[in-house]
């Protein structure tokens, strides 16, 4: 699970272009939308898109983003549950 | 008759393959080897916070920093109008979801390269940045498209619609695109230089510390000789600002044209330092501008070593074309 965290917090910040952050920055269990990371809605579409591309899950219900993207930790386990690939 | 209203350049910024957002290319200008080269990009952390640059392109980000940089230097609080020229728009971000798209098909697309991948992203960031609800337009014009935005803004402001106007030219060069306008015969030619333009000038009422006039302004579709002619004796400046660019065969034909219709007047070059894109137009209209101001032509502007004088510069012309099709002539007075 470590390193599926670790790998996702690269991704993310990759994906969402975050320059001058490094995994070790991101806290396992902060809030990445809000008072956390402070990400918004464009970003939630961003991530989408990654879980989709690396580790083939489609969110069925955008709505279950609102749960999913709680935290890295919480990402991290929906991805080891669902993942295809 | 109405009677014209004058129009002043308040400020105009750049950042290219020279030092950016400066004037070091009149003493020291970066001469370069290479055909293919980038711009110099300023810290962009001081215009723009880094959470809003994540998203951004060089060129939004090069928009952004030329425009706060010429908007503090006008004096003014804001402007009437923000008008943008740019031939190809946002090339980079188009690239990153072309590549995307023929990876990994349309289904997993990236939505941040695809909102900014649009010609008008950078007049409406621009605007957004600047909290400016003003008039905002893009011109795609392609070696024409700053000198549309600047007809724009000289329309309105002779009409009295504005008092004031932010136009920008904007183009960026990523060594893919520089490869395809080379094999397309389009860039690239014995001793050309490709560069990138990010040029923000405000133009408007006079201030205290104005750059230059503008005299006239005009553009032409296809214009006969004579026509070019008759435009050439109503526009009469003692230097001529060309759009030579290294490459020998269409700067022969420029030369002789220039000559045919200026007679003695001293040509001037700027390409060969700022690169050729397509809104280097508006870099040529920066170097005048500041040519102006400064009460001085640099010696490596002369396109004859025979002509550099000292002599403190009252007009220059800007006479550029675009594939000998478009034509446009502006005319600045100290």
């Amino acid at each position: 699970m470590d390193e599926l965290i670790y790998t996702l917090k690269q991704q993310i910040i990759e994906a969402l272009n975050l320059e001058d952050m490094k995994p070790e920055d991101i806290d396992d269990n902060a809030s990445l939308f809000g008072e956390g990371l402070g990400l918004d809605s464009i970003d939630a579409l961003e991530l989408i898109v990654m879980m989709e591309k690396n580790y083939g899950i489609k969110l069925k219900d955008p709505t279950q983003g609102k749960e999913i993207f709680k935290s890295v930790a919480v990402m991290a386990d929906f991805i080891a549950k669902n993942r295809t690939k | 008759m109405m009677e014209k209203k004058e129009i002043y350049v308040l400020s105009a910024k750049q950042i290219s393959v020279q030092q950016p957002l400066c004037e070091d290319w009149m003493s020291q200008p970066i001469e370069y080897q290479q055909p293919f080269n980038r711009s110099i990009d300023p810290s962009f952390k001081d215009y723009i916070s880094p959470i809003e640059a994540r998203r951004m392109g060089k060129i939004l980000k090069r928009a952004i920093a030329t425009s706060k940089e010429a908007l503090k230097a006008s004096g003014l609080e804001t402007v009437d109008a923000i008008i943008t020229g740019t031939g190809y728009g946002c090339i980079e971000n188009t690239e990153f979801f072309l590549d995307a798209l023929s990876k990994d098909g349309e289904q997993m697309l990236s939505p941040t390269y695809f909102m900014q991948s649009t010609h008008n992203t950078i007049s409406s960031i621009v605007a957004i940045q600047m909290k400016n609800h003003g008039y905002n337009v893009t011109y795609a014009h392609k070696g024409t498209s700053f000198d549309s935005a600047l007809q724009d803004a000289v329309l309105q402001l002779r009409l009295g619609k504005i008092s004031s106007a932010l136009v920008g030219g904007h183009d960026e060069m990523t060594e893919t695109f520089y490869n395809i306008l080379k094999k397309g015969g389009m860039m690239g030619h014995d001793d050309e230089m490709c560069g990138e333009a990010a040029v923000s000038v405000v133009v408007g009422a006079r201030n205290d510390d104005y750059l230059c006039k503008i005299l006239d302004f005009k553009m032409l579709h296809k214009p006969t000789i004579e026509r070019l002619k008759a435009m050439a004796a109503k526009f009469k400046a003692d230097f001529i600002l060309t759009g030579i660019s290294g490459d020998h065969k269409s700067d022969e034909a420029y030369i002789a044209e220039a000559k045919e219709l200026f007679g003695d007047a001293k040509l001037l070059k700027y390409k060969h330092l700022f690169g050729e894109s397509f809104t280097s137009s508006g870099l040529g209209f920066y170097v005048a501008a500041q040519c102006l101001k400064a009460g001085k032509i640099p010696a490596h502007l002369f396109v004859n070593p025979k002509d550099i004088t000292d002599k403190k510069p009252s007009k220059i012309l800007i006479f550029n074309h675009s594939d000998g099709t478009n034509y446009s002539l502006t005319l600045l007075e100290a």
